[in-house]
């Protein structure tokens, strides 16, 4: 926790757990489910380090990652944020041009 | 034939072709005996294709919005059960006639939003309809998470589906099967059998808190639920075996593995297939021999269980994630991520066909072969 600075309640939770020396409580998700901060590597970096076990092409692993809210920091979420991200897009593969960065909406 | 007759007869035969691929082939019922595949897709499809053709039979167009689009044939293989609607719904449909005969909403009371990760499935004997709701109550200033519970359904509940019962179940459940004593076998930290008319739980394979001596806790991602015709139900591990008592992750050998229950037998097993070299979305036994163990991502490939070997492998024209056999088990088919399913030979790996399906990409539907 050298070089992270807390910034949110839950962040701050994890350093008091890491500085009481309760990191055994902190368990790894072993499962998917669905917009929460995941670290599993696998969008830019596959879990060897490299990129041969990314999907291929990128655009093959997009709706998969869209849908159930997968790396939501990657990927904008069709499961709430963005349902109709993907409308003009529904074919990933022949009409990914008509895909479009997101931006959060001011509150 | 003149070269302008000869256009006329092209331009018709087109425009017929054309004609036929956008027919309405709703009312098309299922023929007896016949095996067909059904998946879904973008916009919103229900596709059963004919896999004595390996063609699309026909389409229903489902209400709401799409996602995830995962699905369970009922037992009599009459209906499809689709999870839709950004994951908040279930939908019950009559294959012959794709006429919407079940609806449930998963959310419960005014300001409930209610979603569900992959998890319902079908009573073995077709009556009841279990899924497991996540909820959230949306507040004026901020979102209160509720505890997930398990909602039991009667399959001959209509379109305005009411509860029967329901339970809580874990957090972070995904997916299940039901089996023939009719006990549900639910995937979360553990895979956990359930009695769904009571709600009592025990652990029928431990999964994070399993106690394997070297090895670390299993990796799990894992939401294609198939429905096999010897009643496996199976879902792909990977795990560190540590060389000593240091358990340092330098030295350790990496596995895959597959944890399987039997919905017929109850039987349930726990088994390391390969080391960990490429990633593979879902991995299923040949149906011919249950020694053979497919998997597939980036590669189609075929493992020696028992010896832990790769026999094949075949390089792939991009990702699939779901995989699945025909009844013989001569045949492999590749679907999700784009629209088109890649044909594979079982023996050989080498891909012998493509079925094009209208509408876009299959994400992370996954796709059930039965035969009506």
């Amino acid at each position: 926790m050298k070089h992270l600075k807390p910034i949110n309640d839950k962040a701050r939770k994890l350093q008091q757990a890491s500085s009481e020396d309760r990191i055994e409580e902190v368990l790894a998700m072993t499962s998917v489910a669905g917009c929460t901060a995941t670290t599993d590597p696998g969008w830019e970096v596959d879990a060897f380090g490299g990129v041969t076990s990314l999907c291929q092409p990128m655009e093959a692993d997009l709706y998969g990652c869209a849908d159930p809210c997968w790396w939501p920091a990657q990927v904008p979420d069709l499961m709430s944020t963005y349902p109709d991200w993907n409308k003009d897009a529904l074919s990933s593969a022949e009409s990914w041009r008509n895909l479009n960065a997101v931006f959060p909406k001011d509150k | 034939m003149n070269n302008k007759n000869r256009f006329a007869l092209v331009s018709t035969l087109a425009l017929l072709a054309a004609l036929q691929a956008h027919a309405d082939t709703s009312g098309k019922a299922l023929v007896k005996g016949h095996e067909y595949m059904a998946v879904t897709n973008t916009p919103n499809n229900l596709h059963l294709i004919d896999l004595k053709t390996e063609s699309v039979y026909k389409t229903c167009e489902m209400p709401d919005r799409f996602g995830p689009g995962t699905l369970f044939i009922s037992p009599d293989k009459t209906r499809a059960y689709v999870l839709n609607n950004n994951y908040r719904d279930i939908y019950g449909v009559e294959l012959d006639t794709c006429k919407q005969v079940f609806h449930a909403r998963l959310a419960q009371k005014a300001g409930e939003d209610a979603r569900s990760m992959f998890s319902f499935t079908v009573s073995a004997d077709g009556k009841e309809l279990y899924a497991v709701a996540n909820p959230m109550q949306r507040a004026i200033d901020h979102y209160v998470v509720g505890e997930p519970r398990m909602q039991v359904y009667s399959t001959d509940a209509g379109l305005d589906a009411k509860l029967l019962r329901s339970f809580p179940v874990p957090r972070q459940s995904y997916v299940m099967q039901a089996a023939d004593d009719g006990s549900l076998y639910l995937a979360g930290p553990d895979i956990y059998k359930i009695d769904p008319k009571t709600g009592e739980r025990t652990v029928a394979l431990a999964s994070r808190n399993w106690q394997r001596p070297g090895y670390s806790a299993p990796d799990v991602l894992y939401f294609w639920p198939h429905q096999q015709p010897n009643r496996d139900f199976t879902l792909l591990y990977t795990a560190a075996r540590f060389a000593d008592e240091k358990q340092d992750p330098e030295t350790a050998e990496y596995l895959y593995g597959y944890m399987n229950i039997n919905l017929k037998t109850g039987k349930t097993e726990v088994r390391d297939f390969a080391p960990l070299t490429e990633l593979y979305f879902t991995g299923l036994r040949s149906p011919k021999d249950p020694n053979l163990m497919y998997g597939v991502l980036n590669r189609l490939t075929k493992y020696d269980i028992a010896k832990q070997q790769l026999i094949k492998a075949q390089e792939l024209d991009h990702s699939y994630y779901c995989i699945a056999f025909n009844h013989a088990g001569d045949k492999v088919y590749l679907a999700g991520t784009f629209n088109d399913i890649g044909i594979h030979d079982a023996e050989s790996l080498e891909k012998i066909g493509s079925i094009k399906l209208p509408g876009g990409d299959m994400a992370v539907s996954t796709t059930q072969v039965f035969i009506r």
